[in-house]
C-alpha cells in the first residue's frame, strides 16, 4: 500500500486544531481510511492511504478532509480563480506519444519550507498515482520570475510546447550545472536516467520553451533556471501527457493545495494546433464542480436504515459536496449532488452513497443476517475430489499439497522424462512469461514430480513415506483436442508414492486396485514403458478400458537424481476416471 | 513365587553382593539385552532388585592414534632422524632430516608442530637441532597410546595409569574418541534374597491367543502373560488429509449451512475475467507484469463473448447509468484477452454472474469457492506465490452494507473471530467497500482478515445483474494461522514442507 508523510504540527496548523494531540490525530485520520503506519526520521507521521482519495496526497488535501469531519467546512469549496494572462502554445511538432498539455498559474503562494517539501511530496505521489509513474502525466513547477514569455496574440506572454530532436538543444537541467541536450540528460542525469524508458525512441522529444530557451524536458525532468525554492511566490504549472482529463485533474489536485498556502489561482489559455484537441482553446484549470443524481431510495436501501431528507443533506454537506433535494420523472424524491472538481473517484451515484455512509459512520450500523433464502452444495468435481482423498487416507497415505507451479527440470528432466515424449506426464508445459524465480517457470503437467521433490526433502524423516495427492496439473492444449476454451487443458490428478526399504510394485498395485474398486471402476494394468520407471515393472493404468495414467517401480537414475536411497513404487491418473 | 521366564532367569543370575551390569546379565542368562532391561525394570518394581545407573566413559583410539601406537608417533620418528644426522651437535638442514625420516604428507606437519612442544629439540631458519638428553622412551603420549592399543576397546577405569592431561592432548590431536553411555547394574535386595530363598517359578503363561488355544480349549487353563500396558508402542503413520485441506473443507461446510454453492472455474484465464469483467482499468497499476503471472505460451484465449466484451469495454469508456463516467484509461480487447494465472477467484464470480457458466442466474442466489489464486509477490512466511483464496457472493434485491456486515459476523463466528469491525476502504470493483478485521482467538490482537463490498454497478451492468451482489475475498492461510497460529506457512504447503510436521499436527474439527 502506498504512503504519504504529514507532519502533525501542519495539520494542527491548516485545520487550526491546535489542541489536537497526536493520538488524537491519528484516531480521526483513521477514521478517514488512513491508517498511521509509524513515523518518519522527522516525525512525521507515515500514513497508508487507499489510493481512490488522491486529493489527500499531501498534507493541505489531509486537512481540508480533516476539516469536513470536525464539522468546521461544509459543502463544496471552489477556490475563485483570475481570468488567464499566459497562453500555452501547442505547435505542430509536438510528439504524437505526448500530446496533451495543460496548466496554472498560482500567485503569492506562502512557500515555506514544510509547504515546498508538500508539493514535492504531492507531485511524486500523483506521478506514481495517476501519472501511473509519469507515463499519463507529468507535472513540472516553475518560478514565474525567471520565465520571460513573449506575447503570442494579443500582447499576453507564452510559452510554447512542442518537440525537440534528442541533440538539437541544450539546458542545464535540476542538480546539474552542466548545459545537456534532452538526449545527453537521459544518459548522464540520474533522473534522466530513471525516466529515460518514457521517451527514448521517440523521434522528437516533448520540451517547452519560453523567449530565452527551453525550460522543461517533460516527463524527465525541469530546467534549472526556473527552480522553485522558499523564495518563490509566483508558481508556473505545466502538465503534460497521454490523456488530457488525467493531466487536468492532476492539475486542479495541485492548485487546491497551492490555494490551501494562500495562492491565487490564475487561469492559463492552452492554444491547440487545428487539428487537435478540436483546435479549440482551452482554459485550465477548470475547478468546475460536477453533479451525480442520487436517489433516496438507493441511500436507505445501501445503508439500510431509514432517513429524513434533511439528514442526507447534511451527510452530504459534511462529506465536503452539497446536495439539493428533487423530483425524478418518477416522482420520486432524489438529490442533485454536488461534486468538488478534486474528487477524481467519484464515477457513479453510487461513490456519493458511500461518502455519505462514511459520513453517517459505517461502524454506527447494526448488522442484520439477510433474509434470503438459498440452498448450498458443493461441486461435483471437488466431492469426487474429496471422496478420492478419503480413499487414499484410509489406505495410509499422507494427503500433500504442492505448489502447481515448478520448473522444467523438476517436471521433466529430473524424472527422466521430456516433454515430447509419447507417456504419462509429457506434453507442451503452459509456461509463465516473467516468473519470480527460476524455480517456478511452469504449471505442472503431471503431479508425481511435487512427490519425488518432497521425499527427496524429507530423507532425514522416518520410512515408510506414503504419500499422495488429489492435485492440479495442466498442459496446452495446442491442436484444441480437448476442446478448452483458454488453450489450457487443466485436470486433476491422483498421484500416489510409497517409500521404504521394501517398496514395491506390488504395493503400489494393490492401493491403486483397492481405490478403482470402491468406486467400481474396472482396472487394467497392461504392461508398458515409460521413462521414469524400470522396464518390465511399469504398466498403463487402464480404468474402464481407457488409458488414464500409468504405474511402476521409480527407476534408480531418478531415485539417485533426487538422493533417495529406498526403493519408490508410484502411480498416477486422472481423477475423472474415477467418476 | 511364579515369574515370567526373563524375570525368573535375571532373579536366579543376580547376586545381593555384587552389582551385575545388564550386558552381563543378558549373557549370563542367554536372553536378549532389551528383554534383561525389561525383566530388570519389572523385577525393580516388585521390589526384588535394586538398580543403579552409572555413566561410564570409553576411550577408543582412532585409526590414526592405533597406527601410532603401532609405530612411532610422527614427532618421535622426526627424532630419531634427527638423531641419526647428527643433529645433536650442530643444527642439520631440515629437508634432509624430513628426507630421511621417511615422513610424508600431513606427518611432516604433525612432527614439526609437536617436535618443540615436547623438547625434542628446537626448529629454526630451516635448521634442526635435537636435544640429545630427550627420551623417546618416556614420551607420555607415546607410552599411553601403546597402553590403551594393549588394552584393547579399553574402558576409562582402565587407563587409570594414563593421565588426563595426556588424554585431553590425545584427544586434541584426533588420536582418540571418548564416548559416554549409562551402565544399569542390577543387585538383589533383602526382599529378592528372600523371594529366591522361597523359590521362584517360572510362571507357566500363554503369549498369544491361537486359533489352536482356541479350538481345543485350552484356553481356559492357562494364564496369559501380563503385557506392559504403559509402555509406548511402535509409532504408527496413518494418513491424514491435509491440514489446509482440513481448513478449506470446514471453511466449505460453513459456506454450505450458509446456503453457498461452490463455483469452479479454469485457473489460467483471460485477463478479461480477471480484470476487465471487474472493471479494473487497464492501466491500473496492479494489472502491470510485476504482480501477475502472464502466460507466455498460450498467450491469448481465442473467444470472449462479443456481446459482453461490448458491454465492458462501454463501461470502461463510459461508465453505467445516466450520470456515469467511465475511466479515462485505453481499453483495447486484445489486452483483454491475454491470458494469467488468476491472482483471484473473483475471474469465477464474474464467469458465474455473466451466466456464461451454468445460466442466467435469479435472485436469490448464494455463491462460493475456496480454489488456488496465484500472486506474483514476495515468497515469505506469510506469504506464497499460491494461496487459497476464499471467494463468497450474495445476489439478491435491495441488499445493504448491514447484510453483509451480517453475513460476515455469522461466517467469522463459526471460527471464533467475534468483534469483528469494518474499516471503509477503497476498491476498484466495490462500493462500499470494506476492509475486515477481528479478534485474534487467543492474542486478542486485532487483524485484517478480508476484504468486502458491493460489487459496483460498473460491473454488473455488462455482466447483465440488475439487482445487488455483496461478496468477499479472505486467503484461507490467513484464517489458518490465525485458528492454530502456525508461523511459517512453507512447512506445510509446497515441497518444502516437513513430513514430520504434517504428521503431528493435530487434525481439525
Amino acid at each position: 500500500m502506498p504512503t504519504v508523510d504529514i507532519a502533525p504540527d501542519e495539520l494542527r496548523d491548516l485545520t487550526g486544531h491546535d489542541e489536537k494531540s497526536d493520538d488524537e490525530l491519528i484516531e480521526d485520520l483513521f477514521a478517514l481510511g488512513l491508517e498511521y503506519e509509524g513515523e518518519t526520521e522527522d516525525g512525521e507521521f507515515e500514513l497508508e492511504f487507499a489510493p481512490d482519495r488522491l486529493d489527500r496526497l499531501s498534507v493541505e488535501g489531509v486537512a481540508r478532509s480533516l476539516r469536513y469531519q470536525y464539522g468546521d467546512a461544509r459543502g463544496v469549496y471552489v477556490p475563485k480563480t483570475n481570468s488567464p494572462d499566459w497562453t500555452i502554445t501547442v505547435d505542430e511538432s509536438v510528439p504524437d506519444e505526448r500530446p496533451y498539455v495543460t496548466g496554472a498559474v498560482v500567485r503569492d503562494v506562502n512557500l515555506d519550507e514544510d509547504a515546498l517539501d508538500s508539493l514535492i511530496q504531492l507531485q511524486e505521489k500523483l506521478h506514481a498515482t495517476m501519472g501511473r509513474k509519469r507515463a499519463k502525466g507529468a507535472i513540472g513547477i516553475h518560478d514565474m520570475t525567471m520565465l520571460k514569455g513573449s506575447p503570442a496574440t494579443e500582447g499576453n506572454p507564452s510559452v510554447r510546447y512542442t518537440g525537440v530532436e534528442p541533440d538539437e538543444d541544450r539546458f542545464v537541467p535540476l542538480d546539474s550545472d552542466a548545459e545537456l541536450t534532452p538526449g545527453e540528460v537521459l544518459e548522464e542525469h540520474a533522473t534522466g536516467e530513471k525516466y529515460a524508458d518514457l521517451v527514448r525512441g521517440n523521434d522528437r522529444y516533448p520540451a517547452i520553451y519560453d523567449d530565452l530557451g527551453l525550460f522543461s524536458f517533460p516527463p524527465v525532468i525541469n530546467g534549472r533556471r526556473t527552480e522553485v525554492s522558499t523564495d518563490s511566490r509566483d508558481l508556473f504549472v505545466e502538465l503534460t501527457g497521454t490523456d488530457q482529463w488525467t493531466i487536468d485533474k492532476m492539475c486542479v489536485i495541485i492548485c487546491y493545495a497551492l490555494s490551501a498556502r494562500g495562492g491565487t489561482v490564475e487561469e492559463v489559455t492552452v492554444e491547440y494546433p487545428d487539428g487537435r484537441s478540436d483546435g479549440r482553446d482551452l482554459v485550465r484549470p477548470t475547478l468546475e464542480t460536477k453533479t451525480k443524481t442520487v436517489s433516496h431510495d438507493r441511500v436507505e436501501t445501501i445503508l439500510g436504515i431509514d432517513f429524513d431528507p434533511e439528514e442526507v443533506v447534511d451527510l452530504a454537506e459534511r462529506a465536503g459536496l452539497d446536495a439539493e433535494t428533487g423530483e425524478n420523472e418518477d416522482g420520486d424524491l432524489v438529490y442533485e449532488m454536488t461534486i468538488p472538481p478534486y474528487r477524481v473517484d467519484v464515477l457513479h451515484p453510487m461513490d456519493v452513497i458511500d461518502d455519505l455512509g462514511r459520513a453517517y459512520g459505517f461502524n454506527e450500523l447494526e448488522p442484520r443476517y439477510p433474509d434470503v433464502g438459498t440452498v448450498g452444495g458443493r461441486h461435483e468435481r471437488t466431492r469426487l475430489e474429496d471422496a478420492a482423498r478419503t480413499q487414499l487416507v484410509g489406505l495410509g497415505f499422507e494427503d500433500l499439497l504442492n505448489f502447481h507451479m515448478i520448473n522444467e527440470a523438476e517436471n521433466f528432466s529430473r524424472m527422466g522424462l521430456a516433454s515430447d515424449d509419447d507417456a504419462f506426464g509429457a506434453g507442451d508445459p503452459t509456461t509463465i512469461k516473467e516468473p519470480y524465480s527460476e524455480d517456478y517457470t511452469m504449471l505442472r503437467t503431471w503431479v508425481l514430480p511435487s512427490l519425488v521433490m518432497v521425499l527427496e526433502n524429507n530423507t532425514h524423516r522416518a520410512y515408510p513415506q506414503d504419500l499422495a495427492e488429489i492435485g492440479f496439473a495442466a498442459r496446452v492444449d495446442s491442436e484444441n483436442e480437448e476442446n478448452t476454451e483458454t488453450g489450457v487443458d487443466e485436470s486433476r490428478h491422483v498421484a500416489a508414492a510409497l517409500a521404504s526399504h521394501d517398496a514395491a510394485y506390488e504395493d503400489a498395485k494393490a492401493r491403486l486396485q483397492a481405490i478403482v474398486r470402491n468406486f467400481g471402476g474396472e482396472l487394467e494394468t497392461p504392461a508398458t514403458e515409460h521413462p521414469t520407471f524400470i522396464d518390465g515393472r511399469t504398466a498403463a493404468v487402464v480404468i474402464d478400458g481407457e488409458e488414464v495414467g500409468v504405474i511402476g517401480e521409480v527407476h534408480p537414475k531418478v531415485l539417485v537424481e533426487h538422493d533417495l536411497e529406498v526403493p519408490v513404487a508410484a502411480f498416477e491418473f486422472d481423477l475423472e476416471a474415477l467418476a | 513365587m511364579q515369574l515370567p521366564h526373563a524375570q525368573a532367569a535375571v532373579l536366579q543370575t543376580a547376586s545381593a553382593d555384587e552389582a551385575q551390569p545388564v550386558d552381563a546379565l543378558a549373557r549370563a542368562t542367554d536372553l536378549p539385552v532389551e528383554t534383561v532391561t525389561g525383566a530388570v525394570f519389572e523385577l525393580e518394581e516388585q521390589g526384588l532388585v535394586a538398580v543403579t545407573e552409572r555413566v561410564e566413559e570409553s576411550i577408543e583410539l582412532t585409526e590414526e592414534g592405533a597406527a601410532y601406537a603401532a609405530d612411532d608417533l610422527p614427532e618421535v620418528t622426526l627424532y630419531r632422524a634427527a638423531l641419526a644426522a647428527g643433529a645433536d651437535d650442530d643444527p642439520v638442514s631440515m629437508g634432509q632430516v624430513i628426507g630421511s625420516s621417511g615422513l610424508e604428507g600431513p606427518q611432516v606437519d604433525i612432527a614439526l608442530s609437536n617436535y618443540a612442544r615436547k623438547g625434542y629439540g628446537a626448529i629454526d631458519s630451516g635448521e634442526i637441532t635435537a636435544d640429545p638428553d630427550a627420551d623417546p622412551d618416556s614420551d607420555s603420549e607415546a607410552t599411553a597410546l601403546e597402553t590403551l592399543a594393549a588394552e584393547g576397546d579399553g574402558d576409562a577405569a582402565d587407563a587409570t595409569d594414563v593421565d588426563d592431561d595426556t588424554l585431553d592432548q590425545l584427544e586434541r590431536r584426533g588420536l582418540l574418541e571418548r564416548s559416554e553411555s549409562t551402565v544399569r547394574e542390577a543387585t538383589l535386595t533383602d526382599e529378592g534374597v528372600t523371594a529366591l530363598m522361597e523359590g521362584v517359578e517360572e510362571s507357566q503363561t500363554v503369549g498369544q491367543v491361537t486359533p489352536e488355544l482356541l479350538t481345543s480349549g485350552e484356553w481356559e487353563d492357562v494364564e496369559f502373560s501380563e503385557y506392559n500396558v504403559e509402555a509406548d508402542a511402535e509409532q504408527v503413520e496413518g494418513g491424514k488429509v491435509h491440514i489446509l485441506r482440513q481448513t478449506a473443507n470446514r471453511v466449505k461446510d460453513v459456506l454450505v449451512g450458509m446456503g453457498f454453492q461452490e463455483m469452479e472455474g479454469p485457473h489460467a484465464d483471460a485477463d478479461f475475467w480477471i480484470n476487465d469483467c471487474l472493471f479494473m482499468p487497464q492501466d491500473h497499476p496492479a494489472r502491470t507484469h510485476w504482480d501477475r503471472f502472464a502466460l507466455e505460451d498460450p498467450t491469448h484465449i481465442d473467444d470472449l463473448p462479443t456481446d459482453l466484451v461490448e458491454r465492458v469495454e462501454r463501461a470502461h469508456r463510459e461508465g453505467v447509468g445516466d450520470d456515469g463516467e467511465g475511466y479515462h484509461s485505453p481499453w483495447d480487447e486484445d489486452f483483454a484477452r491475454a491470458l494469467a494465472l488468476r491472482g483471484h477467484t473473483t475471474s469465477l464470480s464474474a464467469r458465474y454472474l455473466s451466466g456464461t457458466e451454468i445460466g442466467e442466474l435469479e435472485p436469490p442466489q448464494r455463491y462460493f469457492s475456496v480454489e488456488k489464486v496465484y500472486r506474483n509477490d514476495t515468497l515469505d512466511p506469510t506469504h506464497l506465490l499460491e494461496f487459497f483464496q476464499i471467494e463468497g457472493w450474495v445476489m439478491a434485491d435491495d441488499l445493504s452494507v448491514r447484510d453483509l456486515m451480517g453475513t460476515f459476523e455469522e461466517f467469522y463466528a463459526q471460527f471464533g473471530i467475534t468483534d469483528i469491525e469494518f474499516k471503509p476502504h477503497y476498491n476498484p470493483y466495490t462500493e462500499p467497500s470494506f476492509e475486515l478485521f477481528g479478534t485474534h482467538p487467543t492474542t486478542g490482537e486485532l487483524v485484517e482478515i478480508g476484504n468486502s463490498g458491493l460489487f459496483r454497478e460498473e460491473m454488473l451492468e455488462p455482466l447483465g445483474v440488475e439487482c445487488d451482489v455483496m461478496a468477499w475475498g479472505l486467503a484461507l492461510e490467513r484464517l489458518l494461522m490465525l485458528m492454530y497460529g502456525f508461523e511459517d506457512i512453507r512447512d506445510i504447503h509446497g515441497t518444502l514442507c516437513d513430513l514430520e510436521l504434517l504428521r503431528e499436527t493435530e487434525v481439525t474439527y
